[in-house]
């Protein structure tokens, strides 16, 4: 079957997902969390899209609507021109073999009670793929070999692995049912670095024979640059810059792009101007008695920018385009050659932003 | 080592742990020193035995060890034959730690306030009102802007990096001569680790001390150490000075290896092929091969390798312990004309 390449495999549009935050006192009314706040992109057939974001940026929620364990709050996904967000039940079941997760944890995703065969056999089951104790067995066999594990590991128990066979399992799991899209939520995290370059390995001969897309969920900018065709930076809940992962990396166009940049590609020792220019990321709880820019619909980065501009403190950034696959949520390209707001029409709108507002 | 004085002297040390498997040695004649106001970092991956190795350094060896061997000099005086109390007292004052998860390392139901003031109390016979004025001092040095309202603060309502940077706080409360971070970056957002790191720099440029930075990652170490030490199944395989171990390349194949397995700074991309991922795995500590313990994952292993340990071979102010170490410095040389 050739792939219809012409539109994309998968369609995120306007993802929004609020979480009511526990805690508050009695009878006081609810806090809203917004997780993800109109984030929009796809994933065409074979591509790999790097998600690059730090704590609280919203991607591991991102992961989860992807994989629909989450329903969003507002938003469509849209794969292979289904709108997934509109399925549930078996329709929603029978489309499930077609795209997979992977998850940062190989300890916690596995089941230490069931044998490597159970594991990976337990989705074809599931799905109806390969009726037959043989038929299974030798299925299993060539997925444990294709992710460099052996035909002798099916007998064996989670935990006889190391982290990376672990991980290893984990993806021959995913792969089972011949997905067209892996989901993988930092993969590589919590493994030694000579397992995670076998991992990524992986990744990438799994794009290019198996012609699979993958959505790569991370804050390891160097693995992101290395793997991904494109790329996405979110910043809490919204991405501020995407585009051609090069382009993205090389002339990175968004204040926070370049912060993240200049840390992992520079090997400057560490200065104490670079930790001025960049207070932490995450206010203490203790002080926040004040709306954060963010809640009142301006630039989430404000009060970390070293380059905020007097219309950063007044108005929302808007969504400026290059034309060629460059799009950045900021002032800054205001009156650059080339770039051009997206859909002015749709800025400014108050009533969308806020963020942990009352309800 | 920068000529300066030395402050700690580690001297063979090894020790020993009785396990389930059998008896293993985490920490395997080790051999190095580190100066006054030098930054050392320790690499490996985990199961290198580098956390044992920081702990052994405060006298903290897990249950299960059997009595160290060598000797682990600080100030010219022999850690391990020292008495608990006078230990305890150069571990509080001379020198301290910073832990990966400054969550763990501090007391949730007390105040940042509180817990440095017991630091103080234990150490010291300052008044409570100078105590005061050193811990907001302390606070402020370690980056935190608002010095009051983080002391009055529990370790939970801080963020990640405010912890970690109340962790450093505490570490320098009573001016140490020597800091061992241990993965004090690993549990951080990037941005935030950096700001740690710049952090750990400044304030040992500014105050003279010494710093064991132990990490599996290769960036942060080369950001702010003046020397490398490469550890992999509890020894010490490599020593180099930073800018040779990182822009000469390591000597060791580990060393090499490691760095090649990671897309760190190049513009590589998955169409020019591979990542030169190392093969296999670290061996388990009670079931070492023969000879050198990296040679059935090493390009370079020949029977030599995995019959006989190999030598130390030294090469200016590094040294390498490999029968073929490398000699082709990183990157292919190119010379116009
Ligand atoms: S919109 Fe303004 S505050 Fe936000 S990143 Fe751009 S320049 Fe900085
Ligand atoms: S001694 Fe031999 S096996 Fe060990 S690292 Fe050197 S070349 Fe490789």
């Amino acid at each position: 079957m050739r792939p219809d390449t012409s539109s994309p495999l998968l369609l995120a549009e306007g993802l929004v997902r609020d979480f009511e935050l526990p805690g508050g006192a009695l009878f006081s009314r609810k806090k809203i969390l917004r997780a993800v706040s109109e984030v929009s992109f796809s994933i065409g057939r074979r591509e790999v899209l790097g998600l690059v974001g730090e704590s609280g940026s919203g991607k591991t929620t991102i992961g989860r609507l992807v994989m629909r364990l989450l329903p969003p709050t507002r938003g469509r996904i849209l794969f292979d021109g289904i709108d997934l967000t509109a399925l549930s039940g078996g329709a929603l079941r029978s489309h499930r073999r077609r795209f997979q997760m992977v998850f940062q944890d190989p300890y916690a995703s596995l089941n230490p009670r069931m044998r490597v065969r159970e594991i990976v056999e337990e989705p074809l089951a599931v799905h109806g793929i390969e009726h037959g104790k043989a038929a299974r067995r030798e299925r299993v066999a060539h997925l444990l070999e294709r992710v460099g594990l052996s035909a002798r590991d099916m007998e064996r128990l989670p935990r006889e692995f190391s982290g990376g066979g672990r991980q290893r399992i984990g993806i021959a799991r995913a792969i089972a049912c011949g997905p067209e899209l892996l989901v993988a939520d930092e993969p590589i995290a919590s493994l030694d670095l000579s397992m995670g370059a076998q991992i990524i390995n992986l990744f990438s001969s799994l794009v290019e024979t198996e012609g699979m897309s993958l959505l790569f969920i991370s804050h390891d900018i160097p693995v992101v640059r290395y793997l991904s065709d494109r790329v996405a930076v979110l910043y809490r809940g919204s991405v501020v810059e995407s585009g051609p992962t090069e382009k993205v990396f090389s002339s990175p166009r968004h204040p926070y792009t370049r912060l993240l940049t200049e840390g992992a590609f520079s090997s400057e020792p560490a200065t104490p101007q670079g930790e001025l220019r960049s207070p932490d990321s995450s206010a203490p709880t203790v002080s926040a008695g004040s709306l954060s820019a963010r809640e009142v619909g301006l630039c989430a980065f404000l009060p970390r920018c070293g380059e905020a501009r007097p219309e950063c403190r007044i108005l929302p950034p808007p969504l400026y385009s290059d034309g060629e696959g460059g799009e950045a949520l900021c002032h800054l390209l205001q009156g650059e050659i080339a770039w051009l707001p997206l859909h002015p029409s749709n800025q400014g709108r108050p009533s969308d932003v806020p963020i942990a507002s009352s309800r | 080592m920068g000529g300066g004085e030395t402050l700690l002297c580690v001297d063979n040390l090894t020790v020993t742990l009785a396990t389930r498997e059998g008896t293993i040695e985490p920490v395997k004649e080790v051999s190095f020193s580190v100066g006054r106001g030098e930054a050392v970092g320790l690499v490996g991956e985990s199961g290198s035995g580098k956390t044992l190795m920081g702990l052994s350094l405060l006298g903290l060896f897990p249950p299960g060890a059997k009595p160290p061997k060598g000797r682990i000099l600080f100030e010219g005086s022999d850690l391990l034959s020292l008495s608990p109390s006078r230990l305890r007292e150069i571990r509080g004052q001379k020198i301290s730690m910073v832990f990966q998860e400054p969550q763990s390392a501090l007391n949730p139901v007390l105040t940042v306030a509180t817990q440095m003031e017991e630091i103080y109390k234990s150490h010291t016979a300052l008044p409570s009102s100078e105590i005061r004025g050193r811990i907001l001092e302390r606070l402020r040095e370690a980056g935190l802007p608002d010095p009051l309202t983080v002391s009055r603060s529990y370790p939970h309502q801080l963020s990640g990096g405010m912890r970690q940077r109340v962790m450093i706080a505490m570490a320098l409360a009573l001016d140490p001569l020597l800091v061992i971070a241990d993965e004090p970056t690993t549990a951080l957002d990037p941005t935030v680790a950096l700001q740690i790191l710049a952090l750990l720099s400044r304030i040992r440029k500014s105050s003279g001390q010494s710093l064991l930075f132990i990490s599996h990652d290769l960036s942060h170490v080369r950001r702010v150490s003046d020397r490398v030490l490469l550890m992999y199944a509890g020894r010490i395989v490599e020593e180099s000075r930073s800018p040779i171990f990182f822009s000469t390349g390591p000597r060791h194949p580990y060393g090499r290896a490691l760095l090649a397995s990671r897309p760190e700074g190049a513009t590589l991309t998955r169409k020019d092929g591979p990542l030169a991922a190392i093969g296999g795995q670290v061996p388990p500590l009670w079931d070492l091969p023969e000879g050198c313990s990296f040679a059935p994952r090493c390009e370079r292993a020949d029977d030599l390798c995995r019959s006989v340990l190999p030598p130390w071979k030294s090469e200016g102010e590094g040294r390498v312990f490999c029968h073929h170490p490398v000699d082709t410095p990183l990157g292919a040389p190119v010379h116009a004309a």
